[in-house]
């Protein structure tokens, strides 16, 4: 976080954001489900200003073979950043950050993979974020999940992931790139849809009251996300047409 | 929480649980014995050795001018790196960090960045041309559980005895490095709706879930990661952290304020 | 008969007992744990609409031999595992010098899964008269998810179809299925193939593909 031109900007407008949103309003999302013919499974979205594409090969065999694990199945998660993505060119390849978004990206979806299903195989989850505007790694992981489903893949639930944030000392859902880049904090959460927490980090300054208020305000959020998973999922076989859902979300 | 542990010392560990117990009888929030000393590596700027139990960790700070980012020219910068070398733990494999490594040098980061604990406007040189440039290295010397936690220790017990080399560069007497805050990482496993503190490699293997959470001095949060293949209740969440925030300032205050 | 679309973690029912396939009881509700079709009967089953082919003994398959080992042939199943038919289970005897002789790398087979371990090894066999090499007709790939409703209650579906469309089919669990017949009837019944495959998940499916092959046949003559 940057902290430096905190004064120089306001975040709100007649009790608004400079988007229009209210504090607890998510972006716009839109989901397809299945977008990808070589895939097992995958999915599109857009949140906001990302544009992210998620696709899952698997289960499958695990090269190189000795990462296979007897009893069950291991799960890879590729978090990876296109170059054109953001303003100033990304240069091509995983960095650190990248590394650490997989692993803990991983994590969050893994507590609901039956990977006792499939032992001696590999579930590979490739997410490609195509265009950035805070909250990649949110959006990363609802289209994993998304895909995992669209995949196959026998789940206990879906995952959800939503980021709140603080700026200007007030909490806000779903921080677009501005409130991000010059925001006091930021808490990306994924959960299942009955509230067990399976990624949650945080970076900035919250006081515990405020830590309370943006753990529930992300929740919420990530329970309208649900639907909405949810729903792309349920249309894809509901009619024959092609299955896109659009949502305005929060309305 | 890579390493293979027997069924027979789960069943062990598990069955001391149940009866509230820990296998070295600690309290579940207590913390091992805690022994910092700093100033260890003469060659280095700063420096500290954290033993939290039997777990040691070595953090040595270099610094040298450099150029700042562009998007803050008038701030010095940080760059944290962990090594997990192959000496610390039969799990550890030599090579280039892992995703184990690079996790645990980024929320080590990440308690020095968010807190602020560093005035890295007093690190401007030339602005938008040169700044001082502070290396956190992190050096796992025996990995007995929570290093992440000896880790962030070390890293604010080294960043408090840094002595900035402006001589040794021709940019005046070297000086004090200004250190506003003390980030504290607490962390916690979460093994059948008990939640353990400073859990050593036992502890660390059979559960699923760790969280980290960072405080400041004045009791705000300012870092958290959650890690491993578990869940979390929200609940749960909240009783770490306010015990996190407990266990922060008693080692904030034993250890770290003079 | 109630059929729906259900996504993994979709509540199905409070009471433990109704849990069939495809399904998962925590705190004494039934939960989905697959994306598919939920049945509701005396149980409640979930039908996959996705997913790899799992093999389990019994499962006619068509697999397609990739390796040819000391005394296995190596056969994909279109699974995450591969099949071994080890050279024992193949129908004459023969040396194990001349294995590629019978089956070479690339060859096809209708086979059958003679046994799965708990790690996943997989035994095949083509010790069965309707088994053996395939060296005539066309084989086609659909989603093994919609197998069961290709086939049909009792065989319905297939038995049907093999007889309007005048051809021999071999369908494999995993999905693949072998066609001989003639040219005509051949692309007819791949047409319909396809057609279940599309509408697999839909009700009254077996009265619309009647109707399509009369209209098609129809057409023909």
């Amino acid at each position: 976080m940057i902290d430096m031109d905190e004064n120089d900007i306001s975040f709100f407008k007649d009790g608004l954001r400079l988007d229009g949103r209210r504090t607890d309003q998510l972006r716009p999302i839109k989901i397809e489900v299945g977008v990808l013919a070589r895939a097992d499974g995958s999915c599109y979205i857009e949140m906001g200003g990302n544009k992210v594409i998620a696709a899952v090969y698997g289960p499958r065999e695990v090269h190189p073979r000795h990462l296979q694990e007897v009893t069950r199945a291991i799960v890879r998660y590729r978090y990876n950043m296109a170059s054109f993505s953001v303003e100033e060119r990304k240069r091509p390849g995983p960095d650190r950050r990248s590394y650490e978004l997989s692993k803990v990206s991983r994590e969050a979806l893994e507590p609901v993979i039956l990977t006792s299903y499939f032992p001696r195989s590999v579930i590979d989850v490739f997410v490609e974020v195509l265009q950035a505007d805070a909250g990649t790694r949110t959006a990363g992981i609802n289209a994993a999940a998304v895909a995992l489903v669209d995949a196959g893949i026998p789940m206990k639930s879906m995952i959800s992931a939503c980021a709140a944030g603080k700026v200007a000392d007030t909490i806000v859902l779903d921080p677009m790139k501005e409130e991000d880049n010059f925001g006091q904090a930021d808490l990306p959460i994924a959960m299942t849809p009955n509230g067990d927490i399976t990624l949650l980090q945080m970076d900035g300054n919250l006081s515990p009251d405020e830590f309370h208020m943006a753990v529930e305000m992300a929740m919420k959020g990530a329970r309208d996300i649900y639907e909405i998973q949810r729903r792309a999922l349920v249309e894809k076989y509901s009619q024959l047409e092609a299955p896109t859902v659009e949502v305005k979300a929060c309305e | 929480m890579s390493s293979v542990i027997s069924e027979i010392r789960k069943d062990f560990i598990y069955n001391l649980i149940l009866k509230g117990e820990r296998a070295d009888g600690r309290n579940f929030d207590q913390y091992r014995e805690i022994s910092i000393e700093r100033d260890v590596i003469k060659k280095a700027e700063g420096s500290a050795l954290v033993k939290l139990g039997s777990s040691q960790v070595l953090v040595g700070i270099k610094m040298q001018p450099g150029e700042p980012f562009p998007d803050s020219p008038n701030r010095g910068v940080i760059i944290t790196n962990a090594e997990l070398v192959p000496l610390a733990s039969p799990t550890f494999e030599p090579g280039p960090p892992n995703e184990i490594g690079i996790e645990l040098a980024r929320v080590v980061d990440r308690g020095v960045r968010e807190s602020k604990a560093v005035d890295l406007e007093a690190l401007c040189i030339v602005p938008g041309k040169q700044v001082w440039i502070i290396f956190i290295d992190v050096h796992i010397l025996d990995d007995c559980g929570n290093i992440l936690d000896a880790a962030s220790l070390g890293a604010i017990a080294a960043l408090l005895t840094t002595k900035v080399p402006a001589s040794k560069f021709g940019l005046g007497d070297d000086f004090i490095l200004p250190v506003k805050d003390i980030p504290i990482a607490t962390t916690a496993i979460e093994f059948n709706d008990v939640l353990m503190f400073d859990p050593d490699v036992d502890e660390e293997t059979i559960a699923n879930t760790k969280l980290t959470v960072i405080t400041t001095a004045n009791g705000d949060i300012c870092g958290m990661q959650k890690s491993g293949t578990g869940v979390l209740k929200p609940e749960q969440i909240y009783r770490i952290v306010d015990i996190a925030c407990e266990k922060a300032k008693e080692i904030r205050e034993k250890f770290l304020e003079a | 008969m109630d059929r729906k679309v259900v996504v993994p973690g979709d509540l199905l029912s409070e009471d433990a007992k109704k849990s069939g396939d495809g399904t998962y009881v925590k705190d004494g509700r039934v939960y989905s744990l697959l994306y598919g079709l939920a049945n509701y009967r005396d149980k409640i089953n979930v039908i996959p609409l996705a997913g790899k082919y799992i093999p389990a003994p019994g499962d006619n398959v068509v697999g397609v031999v990739k390796d040819i080992t000391f005394s296995n042939w190596i056969v994909d199943i279109n699974s995450p595992y591969d099949g071994l038919l080890h050279i024992s289970e193949f129908p004459k005897r023969i040396d194990a010098q001349e294995m590629s002789k019978y089956l070479r790398i690339g060859s096809s087979i209708m086979t059958k899964v003679k046994d799965v371990d708990p790690t996943m090894k997989v035994e095949l066999t083509l010790n069965d008269r309707k088994l053996g090499k395939i060296t005539t007709g066309q084989v086609i790939e659909i989603s093994h998810t919609r197998v069961p409703r290709l086939i049909g209650k009792g065989g319905s579906m297939i038995g049907m179809l093999k007889k309007e469309v005048n051809c021999n089919i071999f369908v494999g669990q995993n999905g693949r299925i072998w066609i001989n017949g003639g040219a005509d009837d051949m692309d007819l019944a791949l047409r319909t193939i396809h057609l279940i495959e599309k509408e697999a998940h839909t009700n009254g499916l077996t009265d619309r593909i009647v109707a399509f092959l009369k209209k098609e046949k129809g057409a023909r003559s």
